[in-house]
């Protein structure tokens, strides 16, 4: 079949092409911001979400901790946990050293493995990859880069409470 | 010829088409189909070019499984252990389906390992190849995601902890460390949004994904066609159907049916509710994170981001840009001594660090 030759002047100038097709990536671009942002936003929604502060916690009666004795204490906290509110288990070692009080949080500041503390060594170990603690929380060897993180005490009523984020 | 002998000009005057040829005719599919089964084999491909498709096999039981689990589970704390315990003990086939799914998850690492090994020792991820090979490294990358994150859906012990310390290790990336471990945790600790975000990270960006890439790589095998041994062997290309297809077929029987037996005999463990308040638990990754985890055993504080961050990182990156920096023009291993001799050192490495992690 002969081809088809249209002898009518060409109504796409290359101005037209050139204005319409700058017109289509600026509406192409804008739907896909139009998602993206959104989107986007959905998904750095946890930067966005304040972190809150834990409450007082009454976790061991005064007269169950003896001088330099640590215990391990574990005890319930109410949280926010994103859609739902949940009962969380959490823990703290408390000891007492003379008149001074302390806690720590369990969790190894390496990668967040839990410690254990051994009595007879009066060490803290993470049995993750061997981070090991004095008793004052200090580090003493292996891959943490730094001691044991200290979270906040008190005594009112025979009690001692802690405070855990 | 292959099984489609008769050729699609003939099925058009038929006075009865059948179905086949009523497709035939809007798609062309024959065509398709025998193209494939026609593919050329050089001389001297054999039972190591099965293993790609063994891994197509794999993902397809993978996908269908893992649709399966969906039916029951519950990506949320109060329910999803409660969920998986379901499947396990009470669905009927359950620990069948969860078992397929769980040691196919192993299966996959094994066998992706070694095609990957295949290609790397064969050079065959040099020119005109090398988008084949940096796809495969995206997808292997992809298959490493899928397990981090299916790791935390049962919701026990082991998956909470493992999860606390990998996603710690997102941490120790270098100044965006603590913004990147609140948006993959979905908050400040492994909770609720941790677990919805890790499931649909693991059964919908995961899979799209790998489907694209997956699809990608095969058109790019197909169009470039397989590259046989390394040094040249005698004997005519033959066609993929019977001969390379049979043995497709033997590796799948052995491999397919290995893991079945394994999910019918040892059921897939679930053990006690995560519980964030344990410190009689000792959290181990799965086997093919061991050598990492022995790794981080090594590192002095100052060195932490480089065991868990740049060591693995580099390792991505280097194998994604392998045909770029080894640029020799032989494909032959003693011709390109440097770069065989890095793989080998890291092979080991990685081998013995696993074997200690195993041990320990």
């Amino acid at each position: 079949m002969e081809p088809h030759y249209n002898h009518e002047p060409d109504p796409e100038t290359p101005t037209r092409r050139k204005v319409m097709g700058g017109l289509i990536g600026l509406i192409n671009a804008g739907l896909a911001a139009a998602i993206a942002i959104p989107a986007l936003a959905f998904l750095l929604d946890p930067l966005h979400q304040k972190r809150s502060v834990g409450d007082w916690i009454a976790v061991l009666d005064e007269s169950a901790l003896a001088e330099g004795e640590t215990k391990y204490v574990t005890f319930e906290m109410l949280v926010d946990d994103g859609y739902m509110k949940s009962v969380r288990n959490a823990s703290v070692y408390v000891s007492r050293k003379g008149s001074r009080l302390v806690a720590y949080d369990p969790s190894c500041p390496h990668l967040g493995c839990h410690v254990e503390y051994k009595k007879k060594r009066d060490r803290y170990i993470c049995p993750c990859h061997g981070g090991v603690f004095d008793s004052d929380g200090e580090r003493v060897s292996g891959p943490p880069p730094r001691g044991l993180t200290k979270v906040p005490t008190r005594t009112e009523g025979g009690r001692i409470w802690v405070r855990k984020a | 010829m292959g099984i489609f002998h008769k050729s699609a000009h003939d099925d058009l005057h038929r006075d009865r088409p059948s179905l086949g040829d009523w497709l035939n005719l809007r798609t062309g599919w024959y065509g398709f189909v025998q193209k494939n089964l026609d593919e050329p084999m050089p001389a001297g491909v054999g039972w190591w070019q099965t293993l790609g498709n063994l891994l197509l096999t794999l993902l397809v039981f993978q996908f269908v499984s893992g649709f399966m689990l969906t039916l029951f589970y519950v990506p949320s704390p109060d329910h999803a252990h409660q969920s998986v315990a379901y499947i396990n003990d009470k669905a009927w086939m359950g620990s069948i389906v969860r078992g397929i799914h769980h040691y196919g998850s192993s299966f996959l690492v094994i066998v992706i390992v070694l095609h990957i090994l295949r290609t790397f020792f064969w050079g065959t991820y040099k020119k005109p190849r090398e988008l084949t090979w940096a796809l495969g490294v995206l997808i292997f990358g992809i298959m490493l995601a899928f397990s981090f994150t299916g790791y935390l859906l049962p919701w026990d012990q082991k998956a909470y902890w493992a999860t606390v310390v990998g996603t710690r290790m997102v941490e120790t990336v270098p100044v965006i460390g603590p913004m990147l471990l609140v948006l993959v945790r979905g908050g400040e600790e492994v909770g609720a949004l941790t677990l919805t975000r890790f499931y649909a990270i693991h059964v919908m960006a995961l899979p799209m994904a790998l489907m694209g890439l997956t699809a990608g790589h095969l058109y790019l095998v197909r169009r470039l066609h397989i590259s046989g041994p390394v040094t040249k062997q005698k004997g005519k290309p033959v066609k993929f159907y019977p001969t390379q297809l049979f043995r497709d077929a033997i590796v799948l029987l052995v491999a397919i049916g290995w893991l079945l037996v394994l999910a019918y005999l040892a059921k897939p463990e679930l053990g006690p509710v995560a519980n964030p308040a344990r410190v009689d638990f000792t959290p181990k990754p799965e086997w093919y994170f061991l050598g990492l985890y022995e790794l981080l055993k090594l590192l002095p504080p100052q060195l932490e981001s480089v065991g868990t961050f740049f060591i693995p990182m580099g390792m991505m990156v280097g194998m994604f840009f392998l045909p770029w920096l080894d640029r020799s023009d032989s494909r032959h291993p003693a011709k390109r001594r440097w770069i065989i001799d890095i793989a080998i050192v890291t092979i080991l490495g990685i081998g013995i660090l696993t074997l200690k992690g195993l041990l320990s």
